[in-house]
């Protein structure tokens, strides 16, 4: 039959908490669109920056060398000169001559430094036993200073503000030690600080509009997804805004005129489904009357059953295709007293039915609808077993209703496709007029419209437990 | 029944001839005066130039509906009214009897069924004289509850709806509608048993104490629905009609 078409079948994750797809990301991860956008362009950033600042050192710390290298070379050759010719040191240029090595062991060299000018000596034919730097770390605000007089204090005092002093010994072999300082700026430092600024600025200006625009793409999406998961087939709602760049709102028209189509076919669906009922009942019912001039009581007895069944049948059709779209409000309902209602309507038709009277419990449901996924189960297990026992566990999130019975039960490999609209059970559950019917498969729509999920299983010592489980809170 | 003067004369009015003319026979041989009308001008038309005694009206006919010729009827005269309607899916919602109905069926009826509706409906109009004015509908407030019809829902303070039973609906809506009077089983069962009868086939006792522990605040010490010596209930509370 082409009816599975308009079936509305439950999902079975209705209950499921859906688990977001976490990959093993650092909690601090930004998960949002213009969040990642924004976190990998920072990082890229600052890759280029870091990359552009490598460079920027070494050529910087090539500069340096040089300053230092070839003036000391110079101011060495002067005082080789000086002594050569017995001139005095010049007292101003601060280069001393000792007998041991002046320059405290425990101060970092600069091998760099000490190749440079050993090989410049050499090329000026001045003979050295061994060159030894040391970087010393100086206050501007040494007293001792004031001794080279205010001039050189104050230049002094400046290097030292600028950086810190490297102190270079040459051994010349027959005259010791000459000792004078060099100013030595402290270029890394300087450059990491450089680095943070320019970077600093960078992100001002390039993630602060980043963000902004990704935030203008991420927004109208976020409405989206909120509209497409609110959708309601069936029930018209407002289009989703069309905002944010060219692209995204496209995808937004996308959805409002899909949504716009799938209303048009649910709405098309539900006048053919109308006119069909209409169509089917009305000869139904004109055979209803016509079969009353049948004269024997058993036949006719037999021909309004047959009647009722499939009219029954039409029914279950109907409610199945229109549970999507239920026209009936969420009312606040004592399900314990549902419960009981649809049980006490079985015990009226002396069906053997019990039922353990529940305390009160409050929910928001369809009442309605819900009598009839309960009335589905109950109905089920009279007709096979003949009797039912219903109860009703409250637990702490979920709230379940238990259907059981002692009949045949159902094969353990069919116990989910029993749910199908028009499924037939070869073996222990059958039914002279259509198997199964749709009783289950609409019980369990009703069910997946309340966020809730039903299971069958099949009972120790034989019968079947359905179970209806709804979650307290909607 | 005789064919007399007195025979009733019912309209019958559906759009359906495959139903309506079966049923028509059928009405007849069970000794009605039977008229047909196959829409609702049609039997604007019959209502005019015939007396007609009760009318057996279908909801779904193209043109004017039959609701809104229901309403015209209630609004222009007495004559009952019996629906046929098709079940509204979903809801228990019996649309008709508010529009002042006086009982209905659902197809795909029986037709001994809606004969004997309608000699019920027409022997309550003899005994009572006029016909009681759409005593079904609307929604009655009680002792702090609200039974409304339309829906079949018994709603409490805090507007929680109580499911009841069809024959907890019933035997309340029979109370309801008739406070501070004192109604003996018999009474009960035969008021009680206008549909679905097998429904109603346990003893009144048993509803009333299964509506007590439902509606009483003690249920031991009912002071809502009370028992009156000498075998009968009848409800106490005040009411009021919404």
């Amino acid at each position: 039959m082409g009816w599975r078409l308009y079936a509305v079948g439950g999902s079975d994750q209705a209950l499921s908490d859906r688990p977001a797809r976490r990959r093993l990301l650092p909690p601090l991860w930004p998960r949002s669109l213009p969040g990642q956008i924004t976190l990998l362009a920072a990082i890229a950033l600052f890759g280029a920056q870091a990359i552009n600042f490598t460079l920027l050192l070494r050529e910087r710390q090539q500069s340096r060398l040089g300053q230092v290298i070839f003036p000391a070379a110079t101011r060495v050759t002067d005082s080789v000169d000086r002594l050569k010719t017995g001139v005095a040191l010049d007292k101003r240029s601060n280069i001393t001559l000792s007998d041991t090595n002046p320059i405290d062991p425990s101060l970092r060299r600069q091998p760099e430094v000490e190749e440079g000018i050993r090989r410049l000596l050499r090329e000026s034919n001045i003979p050295v036993r061994a060159v030894v730097t040391g970087l010393h770390p100086a206050s501007p605000d040494d007293p001792a200073l004031d001794k080279f007089g205010p001039v050189m204090a104050e230049r002094i005092r400046r290097i030292r503000r600028y950086g810190v002093e490297l102190r270079i010994a040459v051994d010349l072999p027959g005259r010791g030690w000459l000792t004078l300082s060099a100013p030595w700026p402290r270029t890394e430092q300087f450059v990491v600080w450089q680095l943070l600024g320019q970077t600093a600025v960078l992100y001002i200006v390039v993630l602060i509009p980043l963000l902004w625009s990704g935030y203008r793409i991420a927004l109208p999406l976020r409405n989206l997804a909120n509209a497409t998961r609110r959708f309601q087939p069936g029930t018209p709602a407002a289009p989703v805004d069309e905002r944010g760049p060219r692209d995204v709102r496209a995808v937004i028209a996308a959805y409002n005129s899909l949504s716009l189509r799938v209303n048009a076919m649910i709405d098309e669906k539900d006048q053919m489904l109308a006119a069909i009922g209409h169509d089917l009942r009305t000869p139904l019912a004109a055979l209803r009357v016509r079969i009353e001039s049948v004269e024997d009581d058993v036949d006719r007895a037999r021909m309004a059953d047959v009647i009722d069944e499939m009219n029954r049948t039409l029914e279950d059709i109907l409610s199945l295709a229109r549970v999507g779209r239920p026209s009936e409000p969420l009312t606040d309902t004592d399900l314990a007293a549902l419960v009981d209602a649809v049980v006490e309507d079985f015990r009226d038709l002396d069906h053997d039915v019990t039922f353990e009277e529940t305390a009160r419990l409050t929910m928001r449901l369809r009442p309605a609808l819900m009598r009839r996924a309960i009335r589905n189960l109950i109905e089920n297990a009279v007709k096979y077993a003949g009797a039912a026992e219903v109860r009703i566990v409250p637990g702490a999130r979920n709230i379940a209703i238990e259907v059981a019975d002692r009949g045949p039960g159902i094969p353990q490999e069919s116990l989910d496709k029993v749910f199908d609209p028009f499924m037939r059970l070869e073996s222990s559950r059958n039914r002279d007029t259509g198997g199964l019917g749709l009783g289950l498969a609409l019980s369990r729509a009703i069910v997946s419209e309340a966020n809730g999920e039903i299971k069958l299983e099949n009972r120790p010592g034989g019968g079947l437990l359905a179970r209806i489980v709804l979650p307290r809170a909607t | 029944m005789e064919m007399t003067a007195e025979t009733p004369h019912l309209l019958l009015v559906d759009d359906e001839r495959s139903i309506r003319e079966p049923l028509a026979q059928y009405l007849v041989k069970q000794g009605f005066r039977v008229t047909q009308a196959g829409d609702a001008e049609a039997a604007r038309a019959r209502l005019n130039a015939y007396s007609i005694d009760l009318v057996i009206l279908d909801i779904m006919m193209p043109g004017e509906d039959g609701l809104s010729l229901c309403r015209h009827i209630r609004e222009t005269s007495e004559t009952p009214v019996i629906l046929l309607t098709a079940r509204s899916e979903e809801t228990d919602r019996i649309v008709g009897l508010e529009m002042g109905a006086d009982d209905y069926v659902v197809k795909p009826f029986s037709p001994r069924e809606l004969a004997a509706r309608v000699k019920v409906v027409l022997r309550r109009l003899i005994a009572g004289g006029t016909r009681q004015h759409a005593p079904e509908t609307g929604s009655f407030a009680f002792a702090g509850w609200v039974l409304k019809t339309g829906e079949r829902t018994l709603v409490d303070r805090e507007g929680v709806s109580v499911p009841l039973s069809t024959g907890e609906f019933n035997l309340l809506h029979t109370l309801v509608t008739r406070p501070r009077q004192v109604l003996t089983r018999d009474q009960l069962l035969d008021l009680t048993q206008g549909r679905e009868a097998a429904a109603f086939d346990r003893a009144i006792d048993n509803q009333v104490s299964r509506l007590r522990k439902k509606i009483e605040p003690d249920h031991k010490n009912p002071t809502i629905i009370k028992t009156v010596w000498g075998g009968g209930y009848t409800l106490s509370a005040e009411v009021t009609r919404l």
